[in-house]
């Protein structure tokens, strides 16, 4: 159990980076200014698919004000990708544009308007291709082919079976097969992208971007610039927000730098919300059919599911974006026997990543289909889930132990709290109430940056200064780190400082993507603060004359655990230590527990994350039959997070969750498209929820204190921004008595399920949606 | 392009500036006086980013020309704190965990001052409908809400306590 005595941990304090984000003092990336700073702006295909035959530059450099013009010439020929067998992006086009808004050339230049002008000035030859813009044309035989090496335009194909599925299919009571699709949906992170490289006469550059792992971009941009990695210095900037939308190497970074070592001055790239929703990342299209058989009780025997992805023109994250809908349902659910087949399939859209409610189809499906089954059963969905939801101790189908589990107790507690089974039964016409239960890892097998290391160094005064590589996207990382060291210091928050985030000064770190910054960095800082106390109660063992073992360090002070008066302060042992030669130096380093054999195509079995967060989500929500708008009510939430080292950000995580994920990603998120060219790229057309249609929210933080965990915690939020999505569709399809299988859930398809219903007998989903397939292996030529 | 003389008070300070006409509030404000808190978020008025008062009521500075502003009084969230002092609504905010990533932060801050300015005891559709121009994506807004709940109420100043 936690321990009472905490200091600090487990208590709601203030987030230390917020006063200077009231007060307009923090900086993001765009704020920075620099002297002789040059504007950079980018020219992108208006083509889906083209052949570049030519780049002529010549009239944009001789333009005023114009100090560099950059195309695919300048590129070092190393093609960007997440794996060593994805590589597959130029990060500026060589041979030919994938999708609309593909990197053709860029400019530095004194202004914006000189920039914009230079563009117009730059003359491309294309010759336009065929191209796809839906998997189902993608994948046809005679489609053409956006990489060479991808027949079929497949990128990424996972297969995954365990157990005897088809015996087990044979031996249900009862199976079904349905089909679940859901639209492209975007980020919409506060804080367009930007980028500030700024090169120096040592033939180092230092970059600024918004970012969810420094390390990884600095190698990335290593490779790209040709430079060594001690001379690509990724800094620390405020960021304002990820999602997973900041987790790649993107071409802005590797332009910026270009222009700056090309011009040698600093050069700034600030990207329009339209270019932040085109040319950074976004969510994949996804096709999910699920086949599901049960025994009498409801317990799921076996589950066929097949997948089929839009991953837009480029790999990105495939492999895992490809893996984890399934990964995160293997964990939710206890299914003994179960077969994946996830296709990522190529198309001339932009290039698609994680988002925080990657899966919408493979999620929604699960539960939609649970639902449907315990109709026909005649058992309600509060029981449907517990038969089947995971318990602590077991092991997933592919091979990860789930050393701790508060699964049960979510959805106990989300039940209890909402009253579901009454307000399930009680039939109030358009009013609906349903359930979503989710699962999401706490890191990957990431191989030598799987890890995270810190260091702790004191000053004269006794305050201490924490070094971490650790990235903050605006989720509260940096005070999760100051909080675990001055819990373990005994020191006051205000007197330990933070550098983190610059691949300069600070070790390597997973990355802020996985759920993994407070399982990794927050054990490996935690470690650096027990290894600085542990040197500082051997010195001040010898001031004391006590034994090490029996000291306790709090408020500024050490003392004999039991008598406080007695201590010896702080700083006065941090002074003596330096006199003694034996100066005060933490380091900690974590590795999470994983196996780092298991790949995500080539052998996705072992243990997955060392901990695994679990949640569940009731919505309650009333439809206006005549005009398909929904009304959400109330949201309770519930999330096994191991331990809530800090209950206002836990909170906070959950409220956000619920609007990305139920509010805006279940009932309006969704991207539309003409020819390859995104309809509703800005903020004006593309509709994210306001505090006007925000339910209320209930969050309840549940603790199962995870062994590996420090205090015990896990990660927060992410269950239930996936929990949510499904939460809302099952709320939704409760109110109306219709299953829905398209998302998301605008009320445009609403109003056409409805009328779609009239005709239609028998529980099934909405809409008639062709299955996604096995695709056969192309036959060898 | 010629430039025309723009006089404002910008935070309490008279400002004279010469700016091309075609200039927005936004740009003057990020570019030639450096008050970065100002954010632009989607350069369209959608998102509520670059919110800042003009004679006390807010606007959106992406689609507000610079001269427009001519002989107005501007505050931006550089001029809320008074003499290193919080605002009970900035207090409020850090306290509430009103604030996560912190950029649409310095819009909904000024957009509640002009709304608790013109109405001391807003309740919460009050308070809906004053930042309903104003996007998070982190928060889910609810602890805004609360945020400004305390600064009506005077719950502020409980810092660490």
């Amino acid at each position: 159990m936690p321990d009472d005595d905490y200091k600090l941990i487990g208590k709601s304090v203030p987030r230390i980076d917020a006063r200077a984000k009231v007060t307009g003092e923090a900086l993001f990336t765009a704020d920075l200014k620099f002297p002789r700073m040059l504007v950079a702006k980018v020219l992108r295909s208006p083509h889906a698919h083209a052949r570049i035959l030519n780049v002529d530059t010549s009239r944009a450099e001789k333009l005023r004000g114009v100090h560099a013009v950059v195309t695919g010439k300048d590129t070092a020929g190393e093609k960007w990708g997440v794996f060593r067998y994805t590589r597959d992006q130029q990060l500026l086009c060589v041979d030919k544009a994938r999708y609309l808004g593909d990197e053709v050339a860029a400019v530095a230049a004194v202004d914006e308007e000189t920039a914009e002008e230079a563009l117009k000035l730059i003359f491309v030859d294309y010759e336009p291709l065929p191209a796809v813009f839906d998997f189902w044309s993608a994948v046809a035989p005679d489609a053409p082919r956006i990489h060479d090496e991808y027949p079929r335009n497949i990128n990424v194909e996972v297969k995954i079976e365990v157990g005897l599925v088809d015996e087990a299919f044979r031996n249900c009571r009862l199976v079904r097969e349905d089909t679940f699709l859901a639209e492209e949906d975007s980020y919409f992170m506060s804080e367009p992208y930007a980028v500030v490289a700024n090169c120096h006469a040592d033939g180092s550059v230092e970059i600024w971007m918004p970012n969810a792992s420094p390390h990884t971009k600095a190698k990335a941009l290593s490779n790209a610039l040709r430079l060594p990695l001690s001379q690509v210095n990724v800094r620390k900037i405020t960021i304002g927000g990820a999602f997973g939308g900041r987790s790649d190497v993107f071409p802005a970074e590797f332009i910026c730098s270009l222009l700056s070592i090309k011009t040698q001055r600093p050069v700034k790239l600030v990207y329009t919300r339209e270019e932040n929703t085109i040319a950074t990342r976004m969510g994949h299209a996804m096709l999910t059919t699920h086949k599901t058989g049960v025994d009498k009780n409801g317990k799921v025997l076996a589950r066929e599911s097949i997948c089929w992805l839009d991953g837009g023109a480029y790999s990105s994250t495939g492999p895992i974006a490809t893996s984890v809908p399934f990964l995160c349902h293997e964990q939710a659910y206890n299914v003994p026997n179960v077969r994946f087949y996830g296709y990522r399939i190529y198309t001339n859209k932009p290039v698609r990543g994680m988002i925080r409610i990657h899966g919408r189809s493979f999620a929604c499906g699960v539960d939609t289909q649970l639902d449907m089954i315990g109709e026909e059963l005649g058992i309600d969905p509060v029981t449907m889930r517990l038969v089947n939801a995971r318990r602590p101790g077991e092991t997933t189908p592919t091979g990860s132990h789930v050393a701790s589990c508060g699964l049960v107790e979510c959805i106990e507690q989300t039940a209890e709290q909402s009253n579901f089974l009454a307000k399930f039964k009680k039939s109030v016409p358009n009013r609906g109430i349903g359930m979503g239960v989710n699962s999401v890892q706490t890191g990957f097998p990431l191989g030598i940056r799987g890890g995270s290391q810190a260091f702790i160094k004191f000053h004269e005064d006794g305050g201490a200064t924490v070094i971490s590589g650790v990235v903050d996207n605006g989720q509260g990382n940096d005070n999760m780190l100051v909080q675990i060291a001055a819990e373990e210091l005994g020191l006051p928050m205000s007197e330990i400082r933070l550098i983190s985030a610059d691949t300069e000064s600070t070790p390597t770190d997973a990355g802020s993507y996985s759920m993994i910054s407070t399982f990794g960095g927050g054990n490996a800082v935690k470690r650096a603060a027990e290894d600085a106390r542990a040197q500082l109660f051997e010195v001040a063992s010898e001031m004391l004359e006590a034994d090490p073992e029996d000291l306790v360090a709090r408020d500024r002070k050490i003392f004999v655990r039991g008598a406080p008066d007695a201590g010896v302060p702080l700083p006065k042992v941090v002074r003596q230590a330096l006199l003694l030669g034996r100066p005060i130096m933490g380091r900690g380093a974590f590795n999470p527990d994983v196996d780092q054999r298991r790949e995500w195509i080539g052998n996705p079995s072992g243990q997955l994350s060392q901990a695994f967060s679990f949640g569940a989500t009731v919505a309650e929500v009333e439809v206006d039959p005549e005009t398909g708008q929904v009304k959400a009510l109330d949201v309770t939430c519930a999330q096994d997070c191991g331990f809530a080292l800090n209950p206002l950000i836990v909170e906070g995580q959950f409220e956000g969750s619920v609007a990305m994920g139920g509010q805006g990603g279940m009932l309006a998120e969704e991207h539309r498209w003409h020819n390859g060219h995104c309809l509703n790229p800005t903020m004006l057309e593309y509709k994210i929820p306001t505090i006007k249609e925000m339910p209320r929210i209930k969050p309840i933080i549940v603790e199962t204190i995870d062994p590996g965990g420090p205090y015990g915690a896990k990660e927060a939020g992410m269950s239930v921004a996936m929990s949510s999505a499904q939460a809302y569709c099952c709320a939704v399809g409760h109110a109306l008595g219709i299953y829905f299988n398209h998302y998301p859930l605008t009320p445009e398809r609403i109003r056409d399920a409805i009328e779609r219903k009239q005709e239609s007998k028998g529980i099934k989903t909405a809409w008639d949606i062709e299955p996604a397939r096995i695709i056969p292996p192309e036959p060898k030529s | 392009m010629q430039k025309h003389l723009l006089t404002m008070r910008v935070n309490g300070e008279q400002v004279e500036l010469a700016v091309r006409p075609n200039a927005t509030l936004l740009d003057v404000l990020r570019e030639d006086l450096e008050l970065t808190g100002v954010k632009e978020g989607c350069s369209e008025g959608a998102c509520g980013a670059c919110a800042v008062l003009m004679n006390n009521e807010p606007i959106r500075s992406c689609l507000t020309l610079a001269l427009e502003a001519n002989g107005a009084e501007i505050l931006t969230i550089e001029g809320l704190a008074t003499g290193g002092r919080l605002h009970p609504l900035q207090e409020a905010f850090v306290e509430q965990g009103a604030v996560q990533c912190g950029f649409c932060t310095p819009g909904m801050i000024l957009s509640s001052k002009a709304l608790l300015d013109r109405n001391p005891q807003p309740n919460d559709e009050d308070i809906k409908t004053a930042l309903a121009g104003s996007f998070c994506r982190c928060t889910g807004y609810a602890k805004i809400l609360e945020a400004v709940r305390a600064a009506r109420d005077g719950d502020v100043g409980n810092e660490g306590s």
